[in-house]
């Protein structure tokens, strides 16, 4: 592969106001109650008065070894050798929704059709509008940069090439990032200078 | 008249589709109305086939100015075949971004701009009430009608009784036809219902109407009682905070009673005893005078009454104020002597946390106090005297004089009320009593609505008794639907826009924004200016109305700065003229002394009414007091109950936009519930004894009335201080009002004494609904 896309979040900068959850919605054409591609989560821990909350934007990841690929009975989904955005050919797809086990994220949504549907970096709009586009060789290839990165207030989330994304993040997130490149391709400032390993999340159609 | 019916056709009143919204669900519903046709013809289908031609065509990017905050948030719009498909923020815009070289970005509320314009549940034709019955009209039919029933209750009654009710109108010729050509004087404004103690006390000590911060300037910024990371107006705020903690080490501190997204980002919270500000703030002066860290140049140039000051804070040490506010000694002298270090490149910055309570005039004031002490008035890095710049008039450019119809009015006086104290004549929350005695029998306004702004059943029925309403909106909602004509206003995006300011990421530079309409209006609505020019003319007054289009209104406007309205519509914005820091070393402050006032002796008005209260002119704590400075908490009451904001739903009309609903719940968790309203927050140490969890339903009783919501439990509200976010519930604009409407819990003498503006702090207890919960 020879140019992973990927998330950047920091959560220090992040101020949780759902402006790219909105923004996805808009550009993908998703309405309410149907599926979410991306999702905010506000953490809560501790206490009152020693209560602190720290908010993540969530999608998909397009992880280096996706799991829902791998348990794909009808290898609907695709991790793009050019990009590494996973994307789904929704004519392959028979909504058996074993993607959504695999998945850590929650990433895994249905349509009204019931369908896969997920996030596709913006390839296109629409649900499967990302199967099949050209590659992205830089932001502005296949569309548009990612809605939810346009419309991120506080430039908390970032998307690009993941060579370009760790030379702008911190040491420590580039290193925590590498230690685990197989993962999601998703380069997050810590939250304070302690490490810490990560963010409880929940299954959101739970 | 009484007992007003809903409007009788289902088109308007009814919910489409569940509130679902989106381009393809606008296109089935749209369908389904046969509104097509209406949208721009042939262009419009729902065969597969030409919607994907129709992908292939080209796209535009034209500019808006998102209006749902009234910040004129520039917007870049994606249009396709006279659809808005698409938007985002205007690069460098004042508002947008976080200034020159920055990307501009729209907020969440923002982006859901197009579930307002496209939501099926929007009034799409024009309305009057004929018979009891509020029947669907044409454009001439509802303009003749409304011309010939305003003509008819000035005959009558004269004009001076119909009440002006200050809303959001996207053009300034609601209040010349209805104030200066017509006559209506009377009017409620957003200072008793919204900012009222925050800005009067500004204005009487600064001198002008509001400050605003410096942010990406300042080095020790206090958010007190705001929350300016999710209740921001424009992008510009919360770029320009993060930019003083990155590029200043700014020091954050945030006052509030919750956990905010502010207090997220912040070093400190402090989580103070609800109502307690002033005696916070008096005891940070104590220390900073006491330490010697005052502002001596500016307090003795450019004050009036520091010793009065001086001497009301003289025993107010922290430990004082440890006992009230509940926050640690300690902390209060590290955040004071902090601030003043960091002076004049700091702000302490009250809003509607501190506007909202019954004393909050005093707290306000003492909070302003300590920006004069610390001399970080209108200083880079401090508070800030934002200016505009001086559009034309174009009545003036034309040589037309607009009359003074207003001028002369025989106006009641209340003086002797005993709500109505205070010094702003008319709160909002005395109309219904004004109703009543038949001083007000009529009501027009643009895009409002007074009854989730407090003494809500007051309210209804006072607009039931009203002899006309006439509402410009957008949605139905309590009173729209109790209207005698409806005009169906088209949403920003549909009409032209002028804007200037005014608080931006360039506080030195003046600037105006404008975009054209980006689409045609939906349906058989119009843009504002289009409805009161037509309405002047059936009225006889085409001659103050000369102006063929909005845009060439626009256009003389924008003389003063040599730009045509075209022009700017096509670059968005542009940055007029260059002003300083520190204006009042050339200008004074315009106080009655000419100076910043800490004692407001000197304000006529102010002293005679704080001598009939008893209370000191200058800085000074204010418990709460059952008759005048608020209600306070009992054995049968223990729990303190207010509403506060969410980025999400921070506006007017936020709650009819199901995308900015379904965030704000997904914000709690609670977007999977088959629930839309609003959750009433509680701490679990209030919960457990009550036998409460997180989405059982409760019942919230006050001494005057009750409401019932879902509770969310939780740990980021004080114990003993209950809130939920307001504008939903009886009346609101949700088409299904779901949730509670807060001011249902609000009267007439819920009122803040000096500023007259609603006191949204109400004791109350919660128990689980339908039961003692057992």
């Amino acid at each position: 592969m020879s140019r992973q896309w990927a998330f950047y979040f920091d959560t220090q900068k992040c101020i949780g106001c759902h402006a790219c959850v909105v923004s996805c919605r808009v550009r993908n054409d998703v309405g309410t109650k149907e599926a979410k591609w991306r999702r905010m989560e506000h953490v809560g821990e501790g206490s009152f008065p020693d209560y602190k909350e720290t908010s993540v934007s969530m999608s998909c990841f397009h992880c280096a070894t996706a799991p829902c690929r791998q348990v794909c009975p009808t290898h609907a989904i695709e991790k793009r050798e050019r990009d590494g955005i996973v994307t789904v050919d929704q004519d392959k797809c028979i909504g058996c929704h074993y993607c959504a086990y695999a998945c850590p994220f929650g990433a895994c949504q249905y349509g009204d059709d019931g369908l896969l549907q997920k996030c596709h970096l913006c390839l296109g709009e629409g649900a499967g509008d990302g199967h099949g586009k050209p590659a992205r060789q830089k932001p502005e290839d296949g569309g548009a940069t990612a809605a939810c990165v346009d419309n991120c207030v506080t430039e908390a989330l970032k998307a690009g090439p993941i060579n370009e994304i760790l030379r702008e993040a911190s040491e420590e997130a580039a290193n925590r990032y590498s230690e685990s490149d197989v993962g999601p391709a998703l380069v997050v400032e810590p939250v304070t200078q302690e490490s810490h390993d990560s963010i409880e999340t929940t299954d959101p159609t739970g | 008249m009484t007992g007003r019916t809903e409007p009788s056709t289902s088109e308007g009143s009814a919910p489409t589709g569940g509130g679902r919204v989106s381009r393809r669900n606008f296109l089935k519903t749209s369908a389904a109305a046969g509104a097509a046709a209406a949208v721009g013809g042939s262009a419009i289908s729902t065969n597969p086939d030409i919607v994907a031609a129709q992908e292939q065509t080209d796209r535009e990017i034209v500019h808006g100015n998102c209006w749902i905050s009234r910040a004129s948030c520039g917007q870049a719009i994606t249009v396709e075949d006279g659809r808005a498909i698409d938007l985002t923020g205007v690069d460098g815009h004042p508002k947008a971004s976080g200034g020159q070289g920055r990307e501009g970005t729209l907020c969440s509320k923002g982006v859901a701009q197009l579930d307002k314009t496209y939501n099926p549940n929007r009034i799409r034709q024009p309305y009057i009430r004929k018979d009891g019955e509020l029947q669907s009209a044409s454009w001439e039919e509802a303009i003749e009608f409304a011309a010939e029933r305003l003509e008819q209750f000035r005959e009558e009654h004269g004009a001076e009784k119909m009440l002006r009710y200050q809303g959001y109108p996207l053009t300034d010729t609601h209040d010349k036809l209805f104030q200066r050509i017509y006559g209506a004087a009377i009017q409620v404004g957003r200072k008793t219902t919204c900012h009222g103690p925050f800005s009067d006390s500004w204005g009487w000590m600064g001198g002008y109407g509001r400050e605003w911060p410096d942010w990406q300037n300042s080095e020790y910024i206090i958010a007190w009682g705001r929350n300016p990371m999710e209740c921001f107006r424009g992008q510009w705020e919360p770029n320009g905070i993060l930019d003083a903690r990155k590029n200043n080490d700014a020091t954050l501190v945030t006052i509030d009673p919750r956990y905010t997204k502010t207090a997220q980002k912040s070093d400190r919270w402090l989580p103070i005893e609800p109502r307690t500000d002033g005696a916070l703030a008096l005891a940070m002066g104590h220390v900073i005078i006491e330490e010697g860290l005052y502002d001596e140049e500016f307090v003795e140039n450019w004050t009036y009454g520091f010793e009065a000051y001086r001497e009301n804070v003289e025993d107010k040490t922290p430990e004082w104020a440890e006992e009230i506010t509940d926050i640690d000694a300690e902390e209060i002298r590290e955040v004071a002597i902090g601030f003043a270090r960091a002076a004049p490149r700091a702000i302490a910055f009250p809003w509607t946390g501190i506007a909202y309570q019954g004393n909050g005039f005093k707290n306000a004031q003492a909070i302003h106090a300590l920006n004069g002490l610390v001399g970080c008035i209108d200083h880079e890095g401090g508070t800030r005297h934002y200016r505009g710049p001086s559009l034309s008039d174009p009545h003036a450019e034309r040589g037309i004089e607009l009359p003074d119809a207003h001028e002369d009015a025989d106006l009641p006086d209340y003086d002797d009320y005993p709500y109505q104290r205070h010094i702003r004549n008319y709160s909002h929350n005395y109309v219904p009593t004004m109703v009543e005695k038949g001083d007000i029998k009529g009501y027009v306004s643009n895009w409002s609505l007074p009854p989730k702004s407090g003494n809500t059943q007051e309210w209804l029925r006072a607009l039931d008794e009203m002899e006309l309403v006439i509402v410009v909106d957008a949605f139905w909602n309590a009173v729209s639907k109790r209207a005698d004509v409806v005009f169906p206003d088209s949403s920003q995006i549909e009409q032209p826009f002028l804007g200037s300011g005014g608080d931006s990421c360039y506080p030195t530079r003046t600037w105006v924004t404008a975009s054209n309409a980006a689409i045609d209006p939906l349906w058989d609505t119009k843009p504002a200016f289009d409805i009161y020019k037509e309405l002047a003319e059936e009225m006889g007054y085409g001659e103050y109305f000369p102006w063929d289009s909005e845009e060439e209104y626009l256009d003389e406007k924008l003389d003063a700065v040599d730009m045509s309205f075209d022009e700017l519509a096509e670059q968005s914005y542009a940055l007029v003229d260059e002003y300083g820091y520190q204006q009042y070393r050339e200008d004074g402050f315009n106080t009655e002394t000419g100076l910043f006032q800490f004692d407001l002796a000197p304000n006529e008005s102010y002293a005679a009414l704080a001598d009939e209260l008893g209370v000191s002119t200058a800085p000074e704590w204010q418990p709460v007091d059952d008759d005048i400075y608020g209600e306070t908490t009992d054995d049968e009451y223990p729990l303190l109950f207010t509403d506060v904001f969410v980025e999400q739903i921070s506006r007017g009309h936020c709650q009819a936009l199901p995308e900015s609903v379904e965030e704000y719940l997904d914000r709690y968790g609670r977007a999977y519930d088959d629930y839309e309203g609003n959750y009433l927050h509680i701490n679990p140490r209030d919960a457990r004894p009550r036998n409460i969890q997180t989405g059982d339903m409760v019942r919230v009783e006050s001494r005057d009335d009750a409401i019932e919501l879902p509770a969310h439990v939780y740990e980021g509200v004080r114990p003993g201080w209950i809130a939920t976010v307001n504008g939903f519930g009886e009346g609101s604009v949700h088409p299904e009002e779901a949730g509670a409407n807060t001011m249902t819990l609000n009267r007439e003498h819920h009122v803040e004494p000096v500023s007259g503006q609603v006191d949204r702090n109400h004791p109350v207890e919660v128990t689980k609904a339908g039961g003692d919960g057992a």
